[in-house]
């Protein structure tokens, strides 16, 4: 008889096999594993050009230093920051999996990119008439700059391109263990990225959603989210490939509020449905959830609404839960890949991250939001949550399989 | 495959509209000289009911081909009770996405073009519209055939993740926004059109006809252009 851990494993469609990030707290994993066991922010304060003029933003910038390491190591790409950022998370998530790819020729691995606008920053070029390598203008297009993504790591099964607001990162994770489980591919590489553009500042200022003083997650006195920029690269693997698997992902949901384009529905009840979904796949209860991490954008709807969904899936025993995005900001396509990898390395590391930036909780809060980090007594099973405009939401269920 | 079928099936492009066995319905005169040379504003929900949502007007140029076509299918979605709704999934698939939005929000940006910046901001119009709850899926793709989200809607049904998928493949691009921009012709869609199938299993058609499956355009295409008695 199998055990439940081999049943598991077994049933599980994918396993983690490697990760990278690159975002504001720095390049790779341990600048962020560093900002969360001290919980800091790597938001800053810094003068965005538009062009015509520029604006003081708190947001989740790449450090300068970082991207000028980019464009000099790889100058043909030096005016498309997507590429750049994308291709150093999938790199170090390359080295992060190991001798696991050796074996895996190049027809069966898969790629997924998820993003918003990729090189959203050469359109605004454009317009004002600006210069902009041939391509940069490429790169403007998703599925081209995934196809590029996908030729640098030798994938040349099947790729493709989700661009669905800001659950794209669990949408293609989703898509990229649906490869698997269908053995389309052995392993999938699964990046997310995108960039602070001119585009996207005009857009959230167009709709007051940003924090003039930086995102507060589920603070009583929120006043709108940071956003946030960089990639984040995960290597998904068959459970079957690893003598010894030790994260799987187990369960995905999406669904949608059919309530209001720009703004959650105020019930949580899609949002509670995802999560539903998620779980009924991987098969577990809500209370074999250990950790919710959640979307926690910092503006008041949203984190209001995403209490009222884990109460209404949780009841009166909602999980230690918190956001990260007081860390890194609103990193947008790239957020579900940058969230679950911090998923991954508080499994790995036995530590529930905090909510950067939190002051004062929400009174409508449950008692176990985190502040801070905190050691944790049993970590196995980890559900990500993010939503976004169009009423989208998304749930993914991460479990430890333990030896 | 074959406990699956199309239940509806509908098709907006330059050839005309339909959404059954009896051939593609022509534009109106002077607006088929606009389509035929990709001028799109033109495309309004008059054209094919004489309803009034009221959101059509404030929608972009994918949103409103996506919606007219899923209004478009009459599969009786309003009629469904809720429970089916609940389960009725939504994929959309595209090369352009929303990039004539996107040129017009980098040209003037507004917050009522800015929610329009999104590929995936039709299927919440579509859901709004008729109360659907997911699961959802939106796809950019290198190529315009759609294929892809129906092989999605197959192994979504096939593991009963959904009931029924609305699947769409959307390419939308008005011809004064391309020239409004110096960009490279291969970011420019080669057509337009707007195409729904619902998949769903055999049993469960909301509709008495319903079609057998077989990328997504040409197949719309094909279903509503075959003359009636065939």
């Amino acid at each position: 008889m199998a055990t439940s851990v081999e049943t598991a494993v077994n049933q599980a469609p994918a396993a983690i096999a490697g990760c990278g990030a690159f975002c504001a707290s720095g390049p790779g994993l341990e600048p962020l594993q560093r900002a969360v066991a001290s919980n800091a922010s790597a938001l800053r304060r810094g003068e965005f050009d538009s062009g015509k003029s520029s604006q003081t933003i708190v947001a989740g910038l790449v450090p300068e230093e970082s991207l000028g390491q980019l464009r000099a190591a790889d100058p043909a790409h030096a005016d498309s920051r997507a590429f750049l950022f994308a291709v150093a998370a999938l790199k170090q998530a390359e080295k992060d999996a190991g001798k696991i790819l050796d074996r895996i020729p190049a027809a069966r691995r898969g790629f997924v990119l998820s993003t918003t606008k990729a090189n959203i920053e050469a359109l605004d070029k454009l317009v004002r008439g600006q210069l902009v390598s041939a391509v940069a203008q490429r790169q403007i297009q998703p599925a081209f700059l995934a196809a590029d993504l996908a030729e640098v790591l030798d994938c040349r099964g099947p790729v493709q391109c989700v661009s669905a607001a800001c659950i794209s990162g669990l949408s293609a994770l989703q898509q990229g263990a649906a490869f698997l489980r269908r053995d389309l591919a052995d392993v999938v590489f699964v990046a997310g990225v995108d960039l602070i553009s001119q585009f996207v500042l005009s857009g959230f200022n167009s709709l007051k959603s940003l924090d003039a003083e930086g995102c507060r997650p589920f603070d009583k006195a929120r006043a709108g989210l940071s956003l946030g920029e960089g990639a984040a690269a995960i290597v998904l693997a068959k459970p079957a490939l690893s003598s010894a698997p030790s994260i799987l992902l187990s369960g995905w949901g999406t669904s949608n509020d059919a309530n209001h384009l720009t703004g959650p529905s105020r019930d949580g009840s899609g949002l509670a449905l995802a999560i539903q979904r998620a779980l009924a796949r991987a098969k577990i209860a809500p209370g074999n959830i250990d950790y919710v991490n959640a979307h926690g954008t910092g503006t008041p709807y949203n984190d209001s609404m995403e209490l009222l969904a884990l109460r209404s899936v949780f009841g009166g025993h909602v999980p230690p839960f918190g956001s990260s995005k007081g860390i890194f900001g609103h990193t947008l396509g790239a957020a579900g890949i940058l969230e679950t990898v911090l998923c991954v390395l508080a499994l790995q590391n036995s530590l529930l991250p905090g909510t950067p930036r939190l002051r004062e909780p929400d009174p409508n809060a449950p008692d176990s939001l985190l502040g801070g980090p905190r050691t944790a007594a049993k970590l196995n099973c980890i559900l990500k949550i993010n939503c976004g405009f169009g009423g989208t939401n998304a749930a993914l269920v991460l479990e430890r399989a333990l030896p | 495959m074959n406990d699956f079928a199309v239940h509806a099936a509908s098709y907006l492009g330059p050839e005309g509209f339909g959404n059954d066995l009896t051939g593609l319905r022509a534009w109106p005169g002077p607006l088929q000289e606009d389509l035929a040379r990709g001028e799109l504003n033109g495309l309004h929900w008059s054209l094919l009911s004489d309803s009034d949502p009221s959101r059509f007007l404030r929608m972009d140029l994918m949103c409103r081909l996506g919606f007219m076509a899923a209004e478009l299918l009459d599969a009786n979605l309003d009629a469904m009770p809720a429970a089916r709704r609940r389960r009725l999934g939504v994929c959309v698939e595209s090369f352009t996405g929303s990039l004539d939005a996107d040129i017009r929000f980098a040209q003037t940006p507004r917050p009522s073009i800015f929610a329009y910046t999104l590929p995936s901001t039709v299927i919440g119009e579509i859901c709004i519209r008729f109360g659907l709850k997911g699961p959802v899926l939106s796809l950019i793709s290198p190529d315009t055939n759609g294929a892809n989200v129906i092989i999605e809607a197959l192994e979504w049904l096939r593991h009963d993740d959904a009931e029924m998928i609305l699947c769409l493949g959307i390419e939308a691009m008005n011809s004064s926004t391309a020239e409004s921009v110096p960009l490279p012709k291969n970011l420019l869609p080669r057509s337009w059109h707007g195409a729904a199938l619902l998949l769903g299993r055999a049993e469960k058609s909301p509709r008495e006809k319903c079609f057998t499956p077989g990328a997504l355009a040409d197949v719309c295409r094909q279903l509503c252009s075959v003359p009636e008695g065939a």
